[in-house]
């Protein structure tokens, strides 16, 4: 078990005492009539990876493009490190970004890309000389160092890329999309790089992404943005099993969700008349009213099959399975139960799929148990 | 792998391609290199009272005897007048002047239609070629009636009060200057803007972001990558520029003789077609190696571009 010093340690935004590196506060940016940003207040500590997670036109982007400096914010205030930047021009701001089109320099070569940010910091020759090889080993791309941009592949832009925004050492790095531009198998390899040099390095990262996958393997903490409003903050794991809202529990991972009402509540725990038959019982972390409307919401591998099967029993449904997706790995289904509504479940494929137990138009009874799901109000 | 075409249809796609390529080179041959020829021919005749004025390449004196005169005396001629060296370098330092002018006028004009709003780019660009739609000619004499000591230019500073006596513009270099940047602009402003359209502008933002300000942003970044159009621009201007007899007709004056104009008075006033011929023949030599050099500097620069 960790000590309280050392979770406060690793999870800074858990210590109320903590000094937040940066802090956005109640930002909101307007185009025309049309609210990009909305209201966003936003606290992010040293050393965090942090991910501003959503779909296109989120408005997660113009965000970031507001703590580079490269938009003005219609209103409210930045401060990095306890200074207020909000009206400092980019040029002049102690953060560094590498944007989703890497916008290296077509006319210089890797090595003179790298420098470009060291020369205009009037480094002396020696030192950036010395940067630029850092940097070059830093990302293992010294052989390329004579290269121009259009002699170089997508990964190795990449981090030519990352190597340019780095060299400056910034304290915060803003990355737009950083491995939005390479192939699959390529960016599973870059996201744990990416991770580890963040650790060695020590910067706080604020990076954006539309991947989820992306955003629960490397981050620290991730803020979920929908129009220009940020739906919740927080871990990887909260995120994605205590959701706060059906938004954030759609959009990441898929889940079953069932509305419904409250009809009980029995210690920590609320009883929920849905319409897909019997009443659930779900633990909840909030006081509910008798009577509010409510959805229950329920991951598909926390589903599982049942073996007793009651017609009084506590979240279990019947049903039929109407489709099987082999992924290798696991297995989806999807089983129509009593209203029709389609529950899908998950799993693990244990046995070779020609020994699965499980096929087509099988009658199969599912449960889950009242911890493994939330009951969302909104 | 598709299937190799049968030897026939083969056939045809390399004669097509053939034709393809040979338009160009036919056209070049009957437009370009022939009239050379002719001209190459007639710069080492002798001036004659003839029809055409003046003597042939060739002449059968007897049987079986070919005469072949080749007079190089009017490329010497050329070297030993100063009057021809003169004009020539007037009209290098004219064009010279003049490039520079219209590239320091243009560029700003070309980087602002490029960053204009994308309506306004349609309007802006309408309005530097709207000047074409009115003859060169008579837009050049319309200058005459601007620049003249009793034109509009002097009525203007002498009622606003700036000078009491009116300036002396017309048939000076200065007219010539003010006449070929105007001309000219546009053929300057229309590849700058082809190619500062294409700039990425997050290569400026990438500037800022690694603390470059907007000056030396542009400097180090917007400038190297707009030069493929600025030699364009600078070659569209400069070229014709030196041969440019309109202009310095119209506008110069006795101190400001060009080559066009010397060209002009040999052939037409003259008739001394071979000496003009010479002095064509010399221009397009002159001319031809800052061409190479400009079209070089280019393709390394367009070789440097994604």
């Amino acid at each position: 078990m960790a000590t309280l010093a050392e979770r406060r340690s690793l999870e800074p935004w858990q210590d109320p005492k903590a000094v937040p590196y940066l802090r956005i506060d109640r930002i909101t940016k307007k185009f025309g009539d049309v609210y990009a940003v909305d209201d966003v207040s936003l606290e992010i500590f040293q050393g965090e990876f942090f991910s501003l997670l959503g779909s296109s036109g989120c408005g997660k982007s113009t965000l970031l493009r507001m703590l580079a400096g490269l938009e003005y914010p219609s209103s409210g205030r930045i401060y990095i490190d306890g200074v207020d930047v909000t009206d400092v021009p980019a040029y002049s701001r102690p953060v560094n970004m590498m944007f989703q089109s890497y916008a290296l320099f077509p006319h210089m070569s890797v090595e003179q890309n790298i420098e470009f940010g060291l020369k205009q910091d009037r480094m002396s020759r020696r030192e950036r000389g010395e940067r630029v090889g850092e940097m070059l080993e830093l990302l293992k791309i010294t052989e390329l160092r004579k290269r121009r941009p259009d002699q170089l592949s997508g990964g190795q832009r990449q981090r030519v890329a990352l190597a340019r925004s780095l060299a400056k050492h910034p304290k915060l790095l803003l990355l737009d999309e950083p491995l939005g531009a390479l192939d699959k198998r390529l960016r599973e390899n870059t996201q744990f790089e990416l991770v580890n040099l963040q650790e060695r390095l020590g910067i706080t990262f604020v990076t954006v992404t539309h991947d989820q996958e992306e955003a629960m393997t490397m981050s620290t903490r991730i803020a979920v943005m929908d129009a220009g409003q940020i739906m919740q903050v927080d871990t990887p794991t909260a995120i994605y099993e205590f959701p706060t809202c059906r938004l954030v529990a759609e959009f990441i991972g898929s889940i079953n969700l069932f509305e419904g009402k409250v009809v009980a509540t029995e210690g920590d725990e609320v009883v929920v008349e849905t319409r897909v038959g019997r009443p659930m019982r779900m633990r909840s972390f909030h006081p509910m009213v008798l009577g509010t409307p409510v959805t229950v919401a329920v991951r598909p591998e926390k589903m599982r099959l049942c073996a007793d099967f009651r017609e009084d029993g506590v979240n279990q449904l019947k049903g039929r399975v109407e489709d099987i997706a082999y992924l290798g790995d696991v297995s989806i289904y999807r089983i129509r139960v009593g209203d029709g509504a389609l529950v899908e479940m998950t799993l693990t494929n244990v046995q070779p799929r020609t020994e699965q137990a499980l096929t087509w138009e099988q009658e199969v009874a599912i449960e889950w148990s009242p911890t493994s799901g939330v009951v969302l109000t909104e | 792998m598709p299937a190799p075409p049968p030897n026939q249809s083969r056939q045809a796609h390399r004669t097509s391609r053939l034709v393809n390529i040979g338009i160009p080179y036919l056209w070049l041959g009957l437009f370009f290199l022939l009239p050379f020829v002719i001209v190459l021919q007639i710069s080492v005749a002798e001036p004659a009272l003839a029809q055409p004025p003046y003597t042939a390449l060739w002449q059968w004196i007897d049987e079986g005897l070919l005469r072949i005169e080749i007079n190089l005396r009017n490329f010497m001629l050329v070297g030993q007048d100063d009057l021809y060296l003169s004009a020539l370098l007037n009209s290098l330092q004219v064009a010279f002047i003049c490039t520079l002018l219209c590239l320091l006028l243009g560029y700003p004009m070309a980087y602002a239609i490029a960053t204009a709003p994308e309506r306004w780019r349609i309007i802006l660009l309408m309005l530097i070629v709207l000047p074409f739609w009115t003859s060169f000619l008579i837009r050049v004499y319309a200058w005459i009636g601007i620049l003249k000591s009793n034109g509009l230019l002097n009525d203007l500073l002498i009622w606003s009060g700036l000078i009491d006596t009116p300036l002396a513009i017309l048939h000076t270099n200065t007219a010539i200057y003010i006449g070929v940047v105007y001309s000219y602009l546009p053929f300057m402003i229309l590849p700058l803007y082809a190619n500062l359209t294409r700039l990425d502008l997050s290569l400026l933002e990438a500037a800022a972001d690694l603390g470059c300000r907007p000056m030396r942003a542009f400097l180090r970044v917007t400038l190297p990558l707009s030069m493929a159009g600025i030699v364009a621009g600078s070659m569209l201007v400069f070229i014709p520029v030196v041969g440019e007899f309109v202009i310095p007709d119209l506008l110069g004056g006795p101190g400001s003789l060009m080559i066009g104009k010397l060209l002009w008075t040999e052939f037409f006033s003259n008739k001394d077609w071979p000496l003009a011929s010479a002095l064509a023949i010399l221009l397009l030599a002159l001319l031809v190696v800052p061409f190479v050099m400009m079209q070089r500097l280019q393709q390394r620069m367009e070789g440097s571009r994604p």
